[in-house]
């Protein structure tokens, strides 16, 4: 546009001398740490606790929460007994092997479906007409299955998955992130029994902690 | 022999620190002996021959200080580029990070200083020297300040532009004796754009020289004495224009540093070269910074003259006339100054511990010290002021070669050869004939008058 020759030049030692004056983009690491967001979570890992178990709960939330898309999660949930997904499924190997078994015409023997038994759906349709089918209300219609089985069957939550219209992974993550809601059937109070008679009692645990943290100020006056 | 060297290996280390002093103590006490003994001797001779210690001593002074001046301006070019790309830059050696080029220099000192095989080892050992050589020896002729110079030449400036030919000379000495064909070819390149600009470079100041009718730099400077519109820029402001960029490109700089643009090519005529001797072209290419700077400002910006003319103030201060009490005012002054200075940190800031308090009143009182004496110097010497004057414009300069390292964009071979002898050439003659002209055109109309 300008036709003075040098005037190009003159505007970019105007820039680099405004550059001179500008607060700087170094951050001195270990001295000073960066901004961070507050759910920053630093590199994604799968962690083992301490007795060699994985700790991941299979929530999906990073799954859900990745805004592009390059967090996918497949697998037994922790108990082994459901397969979840989050995902393309062509990407796990499970849901490959099984295509494979199909296509060679035998039956797939997938000791995840084990304890999907079928069960009276009429209940589960009652509570999610109650809803309006509506998968905003996902803890109330759970909280209702639960009322009325004493736990979630799996094809419950299918049912629930193919009425409302929500991802089998997203009901499985919102019931497995509350403790209330469980999967199996509730431990009856026989079993309760026989488990009690092996453990030691409560009072007996927490007088052998006490002893073992005598001087531990903050311990004893939560326990009495 | 042997006895000798067992009593030293008997010796502790401190014990042989301690010996080699007192050694060195006692040659010297015999040597100022000997000075005293034979001081009429030695004054005459000194005196027979003063020109020659003079040009020793002034060669010697400008050899040190180049060393110095490299350090400021390599880590003035790290921080300024730092700066200017939003980055910090050096920030851990030395209070912001000012000791790094001392680092650097230590580095190249320690590494191996390896010669090829095949390469020409007397020539490939002598030409950093060459380089380096030239650099120092034309910065022998640049007046810092009134009555400090190296040497004082009629011809000054001839000189300078042929002492600083001799840089080609050592360029291609590199280049050749690498026994590489890439520094061969480097070296080429380098003397081919060195001597391109050298044309343009040498005629930008031939105007200048018609004005001013003297090569003399001390008679140029004093020439422009008084205001700044004194001063030849605004007479020659093409010549100095073309004097600047030739300058720019003689020095090997940004945009002009083909020779060894670090960024693209090996490292062209240098390729071969480690260590000191890798040192000494990375030196000497500093050093034609400053040069090139203070010629700049020798020429066209008034050299060591203020930009406008001084207030004339007399301080009647004689620390002489002190007698003992000025040895106890050098005693007290820094102890009282200190507790004073440090007195309000401590008083105001109750959480700082007292020695940190001495500390920063000890750094305050430095300060002002400096500043003091600077002012009193700046009044009270002519060449005080002339240096600090001189400096402050030649840094300026040597910012703007930093600034311009910072923004423009390297050339192409072809782009510099070209606008070496299509632009530069043709523009340097227009220069000379149009000042040429003008000279002749004012005399005639003075003299007709």
């Amino acid at each position: 546009m300008s036709f003075i020759p040098g005037l190009g030049i003159v505007k970019g030692m105007a820039l680099t001398l405004r550059r001179f004056f500008e607060p700087k983009a170094t951050i001195k690491y270990p001295e000073e740490q960066p901004d961070q967001p507050p759910k920053f979570r630093g590199r994604l890992q799968l962690l083992y606790d301490e007795w060699g178990t994985l700790k991941c709960e299979t929530c999906f939330q990073c799954a859900q929460a990745c805004p592009i898309e390059c967090i996918d999660m497949g697998g037994v949930d922790t108990k082994g007994r459901f397969h979840v997904h989050w995902g393309p499924p062509e990407t796990y190997g499970e849901r490959r092997d099984e295509s494979a078994l199909r296509r060679s015409g035998r039956t797939v023997p997938d000791r995840a479906y084990d304890h999907f038994e079928p069960i009276d759906l009429v209940a589960v349709d009652a509570i999610l007409d109650e809803h309006d089918h509506d998968p905003k209300r996902m803890l109330q219609i759970l909280e209702g299955v639960q009322g009325a089985y004493g736990y979630l069957p799996v094809a419950a939550i299918k049912r629930i998955s193919f009425k409302t219209g929500a991802w089998y992974a997203l009901i499985f993550g919102t019931a497995s992130y509350y403790s209330h809601l469980r999967f199996e059937r509730p431990a009856d109070a026989v079993q309760v029994a026989a488990v009690d008679q092996h453990r030691p009692s409560e009072e007996a645990y927490v007088a052998r902690l006490d002893a073992a943290l005598e001087g531990s100020r903050r311990r004893r006056r939560k326990v009495h | 022999m042997t006895a000798i060297t067992r009593t030293w290996q008997r010796l502790t280390i401190p014990g042989r620190v301690l010996l080699a002093l007192l050694v060195v103590g006692a040659l010297l006490t015999a040597g100022l002996a000997l000075l005293i003994v034979f001081s009429d001797e030695l004054l005459a001779i000194v005196e027979a021959n003063l020109p020659i210690v003079r040009f020793v001593v002034a060669a010697t002074a400008i050899l040190l200080m180049t060393i110095p001046t490299a350090f400021v301006i390599i880590y003035m070019e790290m921080k300024g580029i730092a700066l200017m790309n939003l980055r910090i830059g050096p920030d851990r050696v030395g209070p912001f990070g000012s000791l790094l080029s001392v680092v650097h220099g230590l580095k190249v000192l320690m590494k191996e200083d390896f010669t090829p095989t095949g390469a020409d080892a007397t020539v490939f050992t002598w030409a950093p020297v060459v380089v380096y050589l030239a650099s120092v020896m034309s910065l022998l002729v640049i007046p810092f300040a009134p009555g400090l110079f190296g040497q004082d030449m009629n011809i000054a400036l001839l000189y300078f532009f042929a002492v600083g030919g001799l840089t080609v000379v050592g360029l291609l000495m590199a280049g050749w004796s690498s026994f590489n064909k890439y520094s061969l070819l480097g070296g080429l390149r380098s003397a081919a754009q060195v001597i391109s600009y050298e044309i343009p470079l040498t005629l930008s100041v031939v105007g200048l020289l018609i004005l001013a009718g003297t090569m003399s730099l001390n008679q140029l400077v004093l020439n422009q004495s008084g205001w700044f519109t004194n001063w030849y820029v605004f007479q020659q402001p093409l010549g100095a224009l073309i004097f600047f960029i030739a300058a720019t490109a003689e020095a090997n700089r940004t945009p002009f540093d083909l020779t060894e643009a670090d960024s693209e090519i090996v490292a062209g005529f240098a390729t071969e070269y480690s260590g000191m001797r890798f040192g000494f072209f990375f030196f000497a290419e500093y050093v034609n910074v400053f040069i090139i700077a203070a010629l700049t400002v020798t020429l066209f910006f008034g050299g060591w003259n203020s930009p406008f003319p001084m207030p004339d103030i007399h301080l009647a201060l004689d620390p002489g006339s002190l007698g003992i009490g000025l040895l106890i005012v050098i005693a007290l002054v820094p102890l009282l100054g200190t507790l004073l200075f440090a007195a309000p940190f401590w008083l105001l800031r109750s959480s700082m511990p007292t020695w940190q308090a001495l500390v920063l009143g000890f750094v305050v009182f430095n300060i002002v010290a400096v500043t003091a004496v600077l002012g009193w110097a700046f009044i009270s010497f002519d060449w005080v002021a002339g240096l600090i004057w001189f400096m402050a414009k030649t840094y300026g300069f040597v910012f703007v070669f930093v600034w311009m390292r910072g923004t423009l964009p390297r050339v192409r071979i072809d782009q510099l050869m070209g606008f070496a002898w299509k632009w530069m050439l043709p523009a340097s003659l227009l220069n000379l004939f149009v000042t040429a002209a003008a000279v002749i055109v004012v005399d005639a109309l003075r003299g007709g008058r």
